[in-house]
């Protein structure tokens, strides 16, 4: 196979692997469709054209999750007024879901998108991207140890905004 | 010694999937510990369906477009793949091969804010950019300094029907986008809003413009800005 084949064929598995998650977390960074298309986009585009830099495959997840929140940093998180919201993320694509599990979906994702970055951010690279504690603390330059004790608060802040606002069934069976 | 059980419950909320020995040797250690780990991966099961939200179904395809060059430079997805946009930026500026087709003038509007709008903002802050009157010329008009002095950023930008400018003015309350289309007609006067900003539209001597901004007051202030300092160049001699 000539290397610029082997080139292709590396970034094809690249984005079959980790697009839909990468667009995901993007949805969840930007709370836009149009914008998260656009960040996975630049993501990959970045990614193709460094595609060399890439020695080891194992190390791809971890690269492209840096790529992508270097270039949200750098083109939509400063100084950018907040042009969208909660509603936005909660796309509708729970028809099948219960009335009670609907609106516990609901106030999830408002719960999320109203935790402090400081918690959001590790809740989403782990749930969304399904990243160790240990890459999380890589990829936000802080220790292991704060970075599960943020993953605990965001799950209890979450917790307790389901028991605050009365979702029914289950959940409060949990705490 | 194993772990006591609030520590593991504390683990057990950093880290619900661990697999670390010495939590997995711990899961079972008592009828608390196990009723702790039931409840926490229905929590996870919950947090999970309301994280996964849809992906386009069209996104890996045009991913893999990529290599191929079908794909380089920042693109306007909703837009280039529901028309076919066929637009080249080349080293000279842009050239322009066809215009897609927006059903009217606030889909335009809300399509192109969203695609750049908020991104511009922040790097007319950063570094703004575009010679206000240069890029005007293309069009036969210029700008008198109560317009042309608070502009941060300006560049060309597609419209529905053909080349337009795309600047943001920093204004005393905040950026404020404008988009002129020289070819486009409008209502003058319409408002509507989308994404917690506010769009006015401007019919002016020559063209149109959609301002945009996130003050309601503010837009009216600078739809007579626009309509005073938006001028035909002959007007000037």
């Amino acid at each position: 196979m000539s290397i610029e084949r082997q080139r292709t064929a590396k970034f094809d598995e690249l984005a079959r692997e980790y697009g839909a998650d990468l667009y995901r977390y993007a949805m969840w960074l930007c709370g836009n469709d149009a914008l998260a298309k656009d960040l996975v986009q630049e993501t990959f585009l970045r990614a193709w054209k460094a595609i060399d830099s890439l020695k080891e495959t194992r190390a791809a997840k971890s690269w492209l999750i840096t790529i992508l929140r270097r270039e949200y940093a750098r083109t939509f998180e400063r100084k950018v007024p907040k042009f969208t919201d909660v509603d936005t993320v909660v796309v509708p694509d729970d028809d099948e879901l219960e009335p009670d599990d609907r609106a516990e979906v609901q106030m999830l994702r408002q719960g999320i998108m109203q935790l402090a970055p400081k918690y959001r951010d590790p809740l989403l690279l782990q749930t969304v991207l399904g990243s160790s504690c240990k890459e999380i603390a890589e990829e936000l330059g802080i220790s292991k140890s704060a970075v599960m004790t943020q993953l605990f608060r965001a799950r209890e802040q979450l917790k307790k905004k389901l028991q605050k606002d009365g979702v029914t069934g289950n959940v409060h069976e949990l705490f | 010694m194993s772990m006591n059980f609030s520590e593991f419950k504390r683990r057990l909320g950093a880290e619900p999937r661990s697999e670390d020995a010495e939590m997995l040797a711990a899961r079972d250690a008592s009828s608390e510990h196990r009723a702790a780990v039931a409840e926490a991966e229905q929590f996870e099961h919950r947090l999970e369906r309301a994280l996964n939200t849809p992906v386009p179904a069209d996104l890996i395809d045009t991913l893999r477009t990529i290599p191929a060059g079908k794909n380089h430079g920042r693109r306007w997805w909703p837009v280039a793949l529901a028309a076919g946009l066929l637009m080249a930026v080349g080293a000279a500026g842009l050239s322009w091969r066809a215009a897609p087709d927006w059903p009217s003038v606030e889909a335009y509007v809300m399509d192109h804010y969203r695609h750049d709008g908020g991104r511009l903002v922040a790097e007319s802050f950063e570094a703004g950019y575009g010679n206000v009157h240069e890029v005007l010329a293309e069009f036969g008009l210029d700008a008198e300094p109560a317009l042309a002095n608070i502009v941060g950023l300006v560049k060309f930008c597609p419209t529905p029907d053909g080349k337009g400018v795309h600047m943001v003015l920093h204004t005393h309350d905040g950026p404020l986008t404008v988009i002129f289309m020289p070819e486009t007609d409008v209502e003058d006067g319409e408002r509507w809003a989308f994404d917690e900003m506010d769009v006015l539209l401007v019919d002016l001597e020559r063209g149109s413009a959609a301002v945009i901004g996130s003050n309601r007051d503010q837009l009216s202030e600078y739809y007579a800005v626009l309509q005073d300092s938006l001028v035909v160049q002959s007007d000037r001699s």
